[in-house]
């Protein structure tokens, strides 16, 4: 009678901190959603580039961004990378990644500094990654770092190539780049973009609507135009493309046509000398998928 | 009390708490006016325009959020001179334009970007 007497107000009390436990760790939960929530509403978050996150958040972000990088580079093959693939893609990447990430003996650019996260130097890059990592981050860029996706600028053969001379950028002296550089003058007044190949080797069978979709961030048409289907900055520089597919003109002086559509995307200016698009340097491929995107937008 | 004295009320408030409002001086125009001139115009056949009952055209743009949009036509940079202007010559600001001239008077076109411009 007396044990029973004990397990019952054992089983009492146990059952009361349970309770206790449990209420103050949904008020634990709630206070920490609240807490995140003023944080976020009230601007208490620093967002200066030149405030490093502290150390712990450096040491977390910069792990995610590695295991998702080697994660996706995993499936990437890698072909042979040779010397010749190198020298092919030494132009690219004297006009391409050198004003943010520098050279063996060369600084980068102004807006190469003073970035948050500061764009690593390639030749540590190099030794530190896998050759698919390397192509892996050229091709589709890393969010929230200012590193571009460069897929719909390069063709994959192009983008080896880059990546072969990343590759070897350990091996290079600082006298031995300047040297292979001299070779060949980039001239800076000459057009940045005319190292990028036709784009025949992309061209595909049929128009894709989920490629077109994935160019609008690939050519920054977010930047400038609420396109449903899109996650962006909502701006309204240009027209809301929402119905673009049931328009019955482009930029108010075309008929809405898959024709003139991809000649208005490629060439804004010709069609109207006026207009505030720019021309963007869409190859016919990217504009025939864009084109086929905006179909779809009834 | 009127919408405006209300308005009037606040704004310091507005301005006290740090608040802009990031629109200036609105444009002149009655805005009432102008919706009934938007109607009257037959706009919404070839746009969709918010607030307006049946304008759901799909010839030209939609206006929606047309007092945020940076240009007008994608050519003019959008103030309420220069849509004035367009309302009222369309072919004058670019010669491609499908935009017809609807022969809009100049107060009547005051009145339409009065109320295009509450479209935020």
């Amino acid at each position: 009678m007396k044990n029973q007497n004990r397990q019952d107000s054992v089983r009492k009390i146990r059952k009361r901190i349970e309770i206790h436990v449990g209420i103050a760790i949904a008020a634990l939960v709630v206070a920490m959603g609240v807490g995140a929530a003023g944080f976020v509403y009230w601007g208490a978050y620093n967002v200066s580039a030149l405030q490093q996150h502290t150390e712990p958040v450096f040491t977390v972000l910069n792990m995610a961004l590695d295991r998702s990088i080697r994660q996706r580079a995993e499936e990437v093959e890698t072909p042979r990378l040779t010397a010749e693939m190198a020298e092919q893609g030494r132009p690219i990447f004297q006009r391409k990644c050198v004003q943010c990430h520098g050279a063996p003996g060369v600084g980068r650019d102004d807006v190469g500094k003073g970035m948050t996260p500061v764009p690593p130097n390639l030749a540590h890059t190099a030794k530190a990654k896998s050759a698919a990592e390397v192509f892996w981050s050229v091709k589709h860029g890393i969010k929230m770092t200012g590193m571009p996706s460069w897929q719909f600028k390069f063709t994959d053969e192009q983008i080896w190539n880059v990546t072969a001379f990343v590759m070897r950028l350990p091996e290079l002296s600082p006298a031995e780049y300047q040297a292979m550089v001299a070779e060949e003058h980039v001239e800076e007044g000459a057009d940045r973009n005319d190292v990028s190949a036709p784009a025949q080797a992309r061209r595909a069978a049929t128009p894709d609507a989920e490629r077109g979709k994935m160019a609008m961030y690939g050519y920054a048409c977010i930047a400038c135009h609420r396109i449903p289907g899109t996650v962006g900055p909502h701006s309204d520089v240009g027209p809301p493309l929402a119905g673009i597919g049931g328009r019955r003109y482009i930029a108010g002086v075309l008929a809405n046509t898959p024709e003139n559509m991809v000649h208005w995307l490629r060439h804004p200016t010709e069609v109207d000398p006026l207009t505030a698009m720019p021309d963007l340097g869409v190859t016919e491929q990217d504009a025939l998928d864009m084109a086929a995107y905006l179909e779809t937008l009834e | 009390m009127t919408a405006r004295t209300v308005l009037l009320l606040l704004l310091p408030l507005l301005i006290a708490s740090g608040c802009s409002s990031d629109e200036g001086e609105p444009p002149p125009g009655d805005p009432e006016v102008g919706q009934a001139a938007i109607r009257e115009y037959g706009c919404g056949s070839c746009h969709v325009i918010p607030g307006i009952g049946g304008a759901d055209g799909r010839t030209g743009p939609s206006l929606e959020r047309i007092a945020k949009r940076v240009y007008l036509a994608g050519v003019l940079p959008n103030t309420p001179d220069d849509m004035v202007r367009w309302i009222r010559e369309p072919e004058a600001v670019d010669p491609r334009t499908a935009m017809p001239n609807m022969g809009v008077s100049e107060s009547d076109a005051r009145d339409i970007t009065a109320y295009l411009y509450t479209l935020k």
